[in-house]
């Protein structure tokens, strides 16, 4: 009976399949690329549109139908841009308190994550707990005492309170940090001990070179927060020439209007620095985001 | 060896790039971070006072930077530290100095009323200059933005309106007659909708941006009675019905954008003034900075004020810069002599002549270079018109009362009610705007 039963839908003979396999994966690989095509077209028209925005005359900006293409390109707005403000001095600005945060924070992070994921001493989980306790501080709090303390230390229109907070390591780098140091093995430690190497040797020799990941979303990270910055440079500068990027973009909004298309130019220009970074750590910081398990 | 070395290198480099990050040399900081001894002890030298301003198309950072050269020419004893601060982020930075009560400039704006138990009161110092006199401002402005609970907190710089602006060749092309300085409300809705054209996605016209402001006083709408004590009557009173009925008209006639329609394709909360430029708006309520904007954009445009109802006062939603001296100042007397300089006739007219400022002092905004033009002629006429702002400095719960009612708004903004449901609507309110008007009474002193 079960034998029947098997048997009667091969009576029919197997349907030979319209393509083939090789013209089914072709399809599908056609059909995939297409899709992503038009899904990396989409995510790119905003881009598109500050492209085509800072190449046109204000008036064209709003017309009815919008133009994508402008009539005549108005190269002469990336001039005036750079020239109305001084946003090449604002980005080198942007680019030193880069440099010197990332520095701050690839010093600083490793050191206490290390300490929170492999030494042992009193207060260790309380000291953890208070540590991810002012990550749940709004920032806007912490703006008035700050201000007063960098006051008091006569550091007000300088670059120290935007730099020297790196220098003491970031909670939400050293939690991610600390957890992806506890998923190394203690048996290298250990292997390194028996060798005869020494916390600093291990920490630098055997720990710091297995987290390339952590390490990559930190840089990446920072350098995004703080090329980004904007209201703690407000707060704490007072020079115009010692202005960082984005609070120089924010003189491009007037009172009573903003100069679309200059603010478009010096904006897309402003945002070629992440956007060259991305494609040379890409690779890395994908792998890092799936290997410490953060999610944006 | 190589690792002292690496060691070595590295502490170098961050000495050398943690460098960059210290002060200025003492010469080139600021006097109020200088401790006040080393001041005193440069008895003699100039004194150098604070001054934190904005960049805005009516005085650029060269223009301001110019001014304050001019002013240390004439003199020498006062050394002015200008911090040019973007219009977007000068709030969040007074704010927060006023807030720690250090690091404040000696003068600034106080554009924001929440700022002025901060600044130090002028009385005594305008009763001591022989050379200043309060009566050569514009009295609504002196009385709005100067004086508040009996003291005088700052000078009022430069003047602003609001007013209806018309693009001359939209009215031309649609055969629409130019609307004269008397037109009504209802001159307003009717023009709207004979100049929309959805075809070009042009509107007629565009909505209030709030309720309560210079329409609602043409129709003699208040929220609340003078005393401050009563919302029933004033809130759901014949006037208000008649001003959100109004605004239900202009609504339904779909001659105007929405909320939605402003908020995509206006201009970061500055109005929709490129909209007005690009032709998509025949009429819109504008202000002097657009409609400087408009003149070198070379628009054909015309300046009404906003339309006035038969039978009642008519008013402009005006307003002024309030310009005061921190009450922390450790330079009194030098600050106010750059304050009163600066919002003096010198100062306005400088910045007048050299920027894009329309003075609050009557005898120099006659000066203006284009006070001939039809334009600059309507913007003077709408400035002698009575203010909002005099009513609603008296009566400081007013937003608390208009948002207690913002429903309604919504709704009608929305198309939610029929015309004839604003009255019952209105009513239901009235409980919780009594309510948000007891508790701001109370909240500030009665």
């Amino acid at each position: 009976m079960m034998a029947q039963q098997l048997d009667a839908p091969r009576a029919a003979g197997p349907k030979a399949p319209l393509l083939s396999s090789r013209a089914r994966r072709w399809l599908g690989n056609g059909l995939a690329y297409l899709v992503m095509t038009a899904l990396a077209f989409i995510v790119m028209i905003p881009l598109f549109w500050m492209l085509s925005t800072s190449l046109k005359a204000r008036w064209e900006i709003f017309a009815w139908p919008p133009q994508w293409i402008p009539e005549t390109l108005h190269w002469e707005n990336y001039r005036e841009a750079f020239t109305k403000y001084p946003m090449g001095r604002f980005m080198l600005n942007s680019a030193f308190l880069v440099v010197v945060n990332v520095i701050g924070e690839l010093l600083a992070v490793p050191l206490i994550a290390y300490g929170f994921a492999r030494l042992r001493f009193p207060g260790r989980n309380v000291l953890f707990v208070l540590m991810l306790a002012t990550m749940m501080i709004p920032g806007h709090i912490k703006l008035i005492p700050l201000f007063a303390i960098y006051h008091r230390l006569n550091m007000i229109d300088t670059y120290w309170p935007l730099v020297l907070p790196a220098f003491f390591g970031n909670p939400f780098f050293i939690f991610l940090m600390v957890q992806y140091i506890k998923t190394l093995p203690r048996d290298l430690d250990e292997a390194a001990r028996m060798d005869g190497a020494g916390t600093w040797t291990i920490l630098y020799r055997i720990i710091l070179p297995l987290c390339k990941p952590p390490l990559t979303i930190i840089l990446v990270y920072t350098f995004w927060w703080t090329w980004n910055e904007f209201l703690h440079p407000l707060i704490y500068l007072n020079s115009f020439d010692k202005f960082p990027v984005q609070v120089g973009l924010a003189f491009f909004k007037g009172r009573y209007s903003v100069e679309w298309n200059l603010f478009m130019a010096a904006t897309l220009v402003s945002i070629l620095p992440i956007l060259i970074l991305y494609f040379f750590v890409q690779r890395q910081l994908i792998g890092g985001i799936a290997s410490v398990g953060l999610k944006g | 060896m190589r690792k002292s070395m690496l060691f070595v290198t590295l502490l170098l480099s961050l000495i050398i790039v943690l460098a960059g990050c210290t002060a200025a040399p003492a010469g080139q900081q600021p006097a109020a971070e200088q401790p006040a001894g080393e001041e005193a002890a440069a008895a003699g030298e100039p004194v150098t006072i604070d001054w934190w301003t904005v960049n805005s198309e009516e005085y650029s950072e060269e223009v301001q930077k110019a001014m304050v050269a001019e002013f240390e020419a004439s003199h020498p004893n006062i050394k002015v530290n200008m911090t040019v601060l973007p219009e977007s982020g000068f709030s969040d930075k007074m704010t927060t100095a006023l807030g720690a009560g250090q690091g404040a400039p000696d003068v600034a704006f106080f554009w924001d009323n929440n700022w002025f138990p901060e600044a130090l009161d002028l009385t005594p110092y305008i009763e001591a200059d022989p050379n200043f006199d309060p009566s050569m401002y514009f009295e609504g402005f002196w009385n709005t933005r100067a004086v508040w609970q009996d003291k005088v907190v700052g000078l009022p710089l430069g003047v602003g309106a609001q007013f209806v602006m018309y693009n001359k060749d939209v009215f031309d092309e649609a055969g629409v007659a130019y609307p004269g300085a008397d037109w009504t409300t209802e001159d307003f809705i009717t023009m709207s909708t004979q100049l929309m054209d959805p075809d070009v996605k042009r509107w007629g016209g565009d909505r209030p941006r709030r309720p309560f402001r210079a329409i609602w006083f043409n129709y003699g709408a208040h929220p609340y009675s003078d005393d401050s004590m009563t919302v029933d009557g004033y809130l759901n009173g014949p006037e208000s019905v008649a001003a959100y009925t109004w605004l239900w008209d202009l609504v339904q006639s779909g001659s105007t954008p929405t909320p939605a329609d402003i908020e995509v394709l206006g201009t970061e909360g500055t109005g929709p003034v490129d909209l007005f430029l690009a032709g998509r708006l025949a009429m819109a309520t504008l202000n002097q900075g657009h409609m400087l904007n408009a003149v070198k954009a070379g628009a054909n445009f015309g300046v009404v004020p906003e339309p006035q109802v038969e039978g009642h006062e008519r008013y402009v939603n005006a307003w002024s810069l309030t310009s005061s001296i921190w009450k922390g100042t450790e330079h009194p007397d030098e600050a106010w002599t750059f304050l009163s300089w600066w919002v003096g006739p010198e100062g306005q007219k400088f910045l007048m002549e050299n920027g894009n400022l329309f003075p609050s002092i009557p005898s120099v905004l006659e000066q203006y270079k284009d006070a001939d033009q039809e334009y600059a002629q309507a913007f003077f006429d709408v400035l002698k018109l009575k203010q909002v702002s005099e009513w609603r400095i008296a009566h400081p719960c007013d937003g608390a009362v208009a948002r207690a009612a913002g429903d309604v708004w919504d709704k009608i903004m929305l198309g939610d009610i029929e015309r004839d449901q604003i009255q019952s609507e209105l009513d239901a309110v009235v409980p919780a705007a009594q309510e948000a008007l007891d508790e701001c009474r109370d909240r500030l002193g009665g």
